[in-house]
C-alpha cells in the first residue's frame, strides 16, 4: 500500500490542485508526491511563475495552490498577494514550497496569508503533514465560522 | 621666506635673481611673471605625464581583455552554466520518468501477489505462495524506493538556481565589461599623449594658463 493513504481521513482527494514553479523537475516531483498522497493526478495543473498561475486561478476554479518563491515574471510572493487582493480567490489555500529559509522571507509569507510553508528540500512525510495540517484548520475556522 | 629664497637661488638665471632683488618695479614684475609661470609649465608637464599613465594602462586594460577573448569567453562560461542546467534537468526527467513508468508494474505485482494469497486456495503450493509473499514484499518496497528516486530528484531544482545566480552575476560582470571597453575606446580616440606632450613648449603653456584666467 502506497505511505500516503493515512491522510485520507479530512483531505478530499479529488481537489483541484494548482502546481507553480520554473523548474519543470519540481513541479514533476510536487505532481508525483501529492498523486503518491492519493491526490488524483489528472485534476493536478501547472504553471511555471505566477504570472502564468494567476490568470489560471482567474480562468477556471481551483482548490489548492502549490507555489515556489523564486519565479522569473512574477514570484511566489507576489502571486500569494495577487491572490490574497483578489476577492474571489482570497481565500484560497496556498502552500509555498521553497528553497527560500530566510527568517525575513518566512515571515512577509506569513503576513501576506499564506497557509502552510516547506523549506525545500521536503520529504513526503512533511509534504503530508503540511497538507493535512493546513485543511485541518480550514475545517476548524469553517466550522467555528 | 626660505623656500622663496632657495627657489630663485637654484632654479632662475643670475641676471633674473639680481632682478628680483633690484628697485626696478617693471623688471621685478617680469622675473615674476617668468617664476610662476616656470612653475606652472612644471606642475602641467606632471598633470601630463599622470594623464598620459592613465591612458596607458586603461588602454593596456582593454587590449588584454580583447586578446584574452573576451566576450566570448564570458558567453561561452554563461552557455556552458546553461548547458548544465539543461543537461541536468534531462538527467531528472528520464530519471523520474522511469520512477514512473516501474511504478504501475510494482502496484500490479503487488496486487496480482495479494489476490494469490488472498485465494488461500489449497491449489496453490507452500512454496508458491512464499514467492507470492516475496513479491507483495519487493513491490511494496519498490514503491517507496521509487517515491525516494523522485524525490531525490529535487538536486536539480536546487543546484539549478545557484546555477541561475550565477548565470545572472556574470551578466552584471559582462554588462560592468562592455562598458569598460567602450569607454576604453572612447579615450584611445582622444589621442591624449599627443596633447599633453605638446605642453612642453611655453606657447603651449602659455596657451593653457591662459584658460585658467592666468
Amino acid at each position: 500500500m502506497p505511505r500516503g493513504v493515512q491522510v485520507e481521513t479530512g483531505l478530499n482527494k479529488n481537489m483541484k490542485i494548482l502546481v507553480v514553479d520554473d523548474f519543470s523537475t519540481m513541479r514533476r516531483i510536487v505532481r508525483n508526491l501529492l498523486v503518491e498522497l492519493g491526490f488524483a493526478g489528472n485534476l493536478i495543473q501547472e504553471a511555471d511563475d505566477g504570472e502564468a498561475a494567476i490568470a489560471m486561478l482567474k480562468a477556471q476554479p481551483f482548490d489548492m495552490v502549490v507555489t515556489d518563491w523564486n519565479m522569473p515574471n512574477m514570484t511566489g510572493i507576489d502571486l500569494l498577494r495577487a491572490i490574497r487582493a483578489e476577492p474571489a480567490l482570497k481565500t484560497m489555500p496556498v502552500l509555498m514550497v521553497t528553497a527560500e529559509n530566510n527568517r525575513d522571507q518566512i515571515i512577509a509569507a506569513a503576513q501576506a496569508g499564506v497557509n502552510g510553508y516547506i523549506v525545500k528540500p521536503f520529504t513526503a512525510a512533511t509534504l503530508e503533514e503540511k497538507l493535512t495540517k493546513i485543511f485541518e484548520r480550514l475545517a476548524a475556522a469553517g466550522a467555528a465560522a | 621666506m626660505s623656500a622663496q629664497l632657495s627657489l630663485t637661488r637654484e632654479s632662475l638665471p643670475d641676471e633674473l635673481h639680481q632682478l628680483l632683488t633690484s628697485p626696478d618695479g617693471p623688471a621685478f614684475e617680469h622675473a615674476l611673471d617668468s617664476l610662476v609661470r616656470q612653475r606652472e609649465q612644471k606642475l602641467f608637464r606632471a598633470l601630463g605625464v599622470l594623464a598620459r599613465d592613465l591612458h596607458d594602462a586603461v588602454s593596456r586594460l582593454g587590449g588584454d581583455l580583447v586578446q584574452e577573448g573576451y566576450p566570448d569567453n564570458v558567453i561561452d562560461a554563461r552557455q556552458h552554466l546553461e548547458d548544465v542546467l539543461e543537461m541536468s534537468s534531462q538527467a531528472a526527467h528520464r530519471t523520474i520518468d522511469f520512477a514512473e513508468r516501474m511504478r504501475p508494474e510494482a502496484a500490479s505485482l503487488a496486487s496480482d501477489a495479494q489476490a494469490m494469497l488472498a485465494a488461500a486456495d489449497t491449489s496453490v503450493a507452500a512454496p508458491a505462495r512464499a514467492l507470492a509473499q516475496q513479491a507483495s514484499d519487493f513491490a511494496e518496497h519498490c514503491t517507496a524506493g521509487l517515491n525516494d528516486m523522485v524525490m531525490a530528484q529535487s538536486w536539480q531544482d536546487l543546484s539549478g538556481q545557484r546555477i541561475k545566480k550565477v548565470v545572472a552575476f556574470i551578466g552584471s560582470v559582462e554588462s560592468a565589461m562592455i562598458e569598460l571597453v567602450r569607454l576604453t575606446g572612447a579615450l584611445s580616440g582622444r589621442e591624449t599623449v599627443e596633447a599633453v606632450e605638446k605642453i612642453n613648449s611655453q606657447d603651449e603653456a602659455d596657451r593653457l594658463l591662459s584658460e585658467f584666467g592666468f
